[in-house]
């Protein structure tokens, strides 16, 4: 690195500080205004919902993270939680239609299977991105409508219901008294900060988003590191899915739908660029969570879901909005 | 950056640059939709029939008109995800309108007439298109990022609008003088449906806008190098809200006719047809970093996808599979174009 890039690198690391302890405050706000407005809102019943809703999506928005920091966008995050979903439910039900023959198999097989599902359809998305440049979103816009169908298709377009107590376990089951989803939210996230912060992994992920060539020219494998960013995108979106599945105790065909969106709203909320090279997993965290308190404090309020929805649209240009005001500056 | 003008040149005026790579690109499309007709007619004896032939071609109406929308935004290096929500939109927005507008300080019902909805409704997909347009030319949003989410929200507010239902009392009342609705989606002109025509005029437009005025070349230089077309002085901005603001409009035409079709408006048409008209622009032979493609490439690019759903529905095929294989050609036809450009890939 010459003395130019570790400038560059002090000022967009400065920027990402403000944006850091920014967003943090606005959650900090936020929190504070439900509190007042609706005294449900801060009971240890509601947090745990909290938490356990933002974990679906905190989950799919670490896989993005990673993709986001090279570059790159991964649309197709949604079909892959239904696909990974019903094909590793379908080994874990006790339903004779809609289990494959021999179900159900043990949890660990049906949770491998997802994870297995997920991975696959990540590669996929790599392969094209990295070594036939094709560009990420149009890859992972195929992968959405691919992975859907085949979603389809597997189902017959119906649920793969009645799972098994122990596969179920990962969506209702507790460790010491916090529920799974958000003890598995917790344990990606943890992962995936000693990846970024402390691995060389991280490291090429950071330079190979920043400046590609200058990762080719230092020796970096960029179409490797490319590759695997989706790859990770993948297997998250494959447990997120089933953990899905194991909490509504059935793997819909249609769950995922538009949760691409949520995901790279946390992403970008949290202040990770999409140009690539400068972002925190810690930042995609708080972003995660403040989308589900504004959700929550929405239900709370009970404004209709259409709303949400709207809003939901508009929270993510403007968080986009907000990247690119900040880009101007650094 | 100078082979890439002369061949936007080329396109503007195919005549002057009849370059083999070309040809060989839009014989690729072609020769496609031959082989396609070829096959499904010998395995079913019910697909060239002219019935079906225009029933099929009044399917290509819908997705041809957004595709030509998406071809515009294309040329200029952006994308529109959100055009089959603006077709919803529109089409509720209609409906909405066909079902008598209710104001209360007046304490009237207001009924249009059908030319007036018709207008109320393409300024509707002007507007997202311009809301699309301005976060991506003015505010710098990706344009991927901001279609996005108009997609979302033109969507919830299809939902909101009609919470959910969908509106199916378009064929207004004589007494009303509101009638006449149905005549885009069902009437014929000499046998063929008037939505043929539709596309037609539009592509004929377009064909023109893009070939004869000076925002056709602007447009190609836009979408060719940016940087460069405003050091020359071209509106580089405004070409840019410009397209989106056309993309809607044929959004909304789009939306009229498909809700003239099924004499009904619902908040849910139009899910996912942004894919099908981004395979056509790409089957087409446009290049996903502008520049280049043409509405004739487009065109041909629609009836390939349409012809073959079709195919394969009537032979037998799960409709299911239509979803696997439209993202399978979207990443196969870039593919394609980007080793028939020769290009060293892309950048998001």
């Amino acid at each position: 690195m010459n003395t130019n890039a570790d400038t560059q690198d002090f000022k967009a690391r400065a920027a990402d500080y403000g944006q850091r302890y920014g967003i943090l405050i606005a959650l900090v706000l936020v929190c504070a205004a439900l509190a007042l407005a609706n005294e449900f809102f801060l009971t240890q019943r509601n947090i745990i919902n909290v938490l356990r809703q933002a974990s679906i999506n905190g989950i799919l928005a670490i896989g993005m993270t990673f993709v986001i920091l090279t570059r790159g966008i991964d649309l197709s995050v949604g079909s892959v939680v239904a696909l990974a979903g019903v094909v590793s439910a379908s080994l874990a039900t006790t339903s004779a239609t809609a289990g494959v023959a021999g179900a159900p198999y043990a949890f660990y097989i049906a949770l491998s299977l997802g994870i297995l599902v997920g991975m696959v359809a990540g590669w996929v998305n790599g392969v094209l991105v990295a070594y036939f440049n094709v560009p990420s979103f149009v890859t992972t816009l195929g992968m959405l409508s691919a992975a859907r169908g085949l979603t389809l298709l597997y189902t017959g377009g119906r649920p793969v219901p009645s799972l098994t107590d122990e596969y179920r376990y990962i969506g209702t089951g507790d460790l010491f008294g916090i529920p799974m989803p958000i003890v598995l939210f917790a344990a990606v996230f943890v992962v995936a900060l000693v990846v970024l912060t402390s691995t060389r992994f991280g490291r090429h992920v950071y330079a190979a988003g920043g400046n590609p060539h200058a990762a080719r020219v230092s020796g970096i494998n960029v179409k490797r590191v490319r590759m695997a960013v989706y790859i990770i995108s993948g297997a998250l979106a494959g447990l997120a899915g089933m953990i899905l599945a194991a909490r509504t105790g059935s793997a819909l065909p249609q769950a995922g739908i538009a949760y691409e969106l949520d995901a790279i709203a946390a992403v970008v909320i949290g202040g990770t660029s999409l140009s690539g090279g400068v972002g925190r997993v810690t930042g995609t965290l708080i972003g995660a969570l403040l989308i589900s308190v504004v959700n929550n404090g929405l239900d709370l309020m009970g404004v209709e879901s259409y709303y949400q929805q709207v809003i939901k649209g508009m929270l993510i240009v403007a968080a986009v909005m907000l990247d690119q005001a900040r880009h101007k500056h650094a | 950056m100078s082979d890439r003008t002369t061949d936007a040149t080329a396109q503007a005026a195919p005549k002057q640059g009849l370059n083999l790579l070309h040809l060989l690109l839009e014989g690729r499309a072609f020769f496609a939709l031959i082989a396609i007709i070829a096959i499904f007619s010998f395995l079913s004896p019910n697909y060239l029939t002219a019935s079906n032939a225009l029933t099929m071609t009044s399917q290509v109406a819908i997705f041809g008109l957004l595709a030509i929308g998406m071809l515009l935004v294309i040329l200029s290096g952006g994308i529109d995800l959100s055009v089959g929500s603006t077709l919803a939109l529109c089409g509720v927005f209609a409906g909405w309108l066909m079902q008598g507008v209710e104001l209360q300080s007046l304490g009237v019902i207001l009924y249009l007439p059908v030319w007036a909805v018709v207008v109320c409704a393409l300024a509707m997909g002007a507007f997202v298109g311009a809301v699309n347009g301005i976060l991506v030319a003015f505010l710098k949003v990706p344009a991927f990022v901001a279609t996005l989410g108009t997609l979302y929200m033109a969507r919830g507010a299809a939902l909101l609008m009609t919470n959910g239902l969908t509106f199916n009392r378009l064929s207004g009342d004589p007494s009303l003088g509101n009638t006449g609705f149905e005549w885009l989606g069902f009437n014929r002109l000499w046998g063929v449906p008037i939505s043929i025509f539709v596309l037609a005029a539009t592509a004929l437009a377009a064909h023109l806008l893009l070939t004869r005025a000076p925002f056709g070349r602007w447009l190609y230089s836009t979408g060719g190098n940016a940087r460069a077309a405003e050091l020359s002085g071209v509106p580089v901005r405004s070409v840019q809200v410009w397209v989106y603001v056309l993309s809607g409009i044929c959004a909304a035409i789009a939306g009229l006719v498909l809700s003239s079709q099924l004499t009904s408006a619902g908040p849910t048409a139009g899910t996912t047809y942004e894919l099908t008209a981004i395979a056509a622009v790409v089957v087409g032979g446009a290049s996903l970093m502008g520049g280049r493609g043409t509405i004739r490439g487009t065109l041909l690019g629609a009836f390939v996808i349409v012809y073959l759903g079709a195919g394969l529905v009537i032979i037998g095929v799960s409709s299911y599979w239509q979803t696997v294989f439209t993202g399978a050609v979207i990443v196969l036809a870039v593919m394609l174009n980007s080793i028939q450009y020769g290009g060293k890939g892309f950048k998001l």
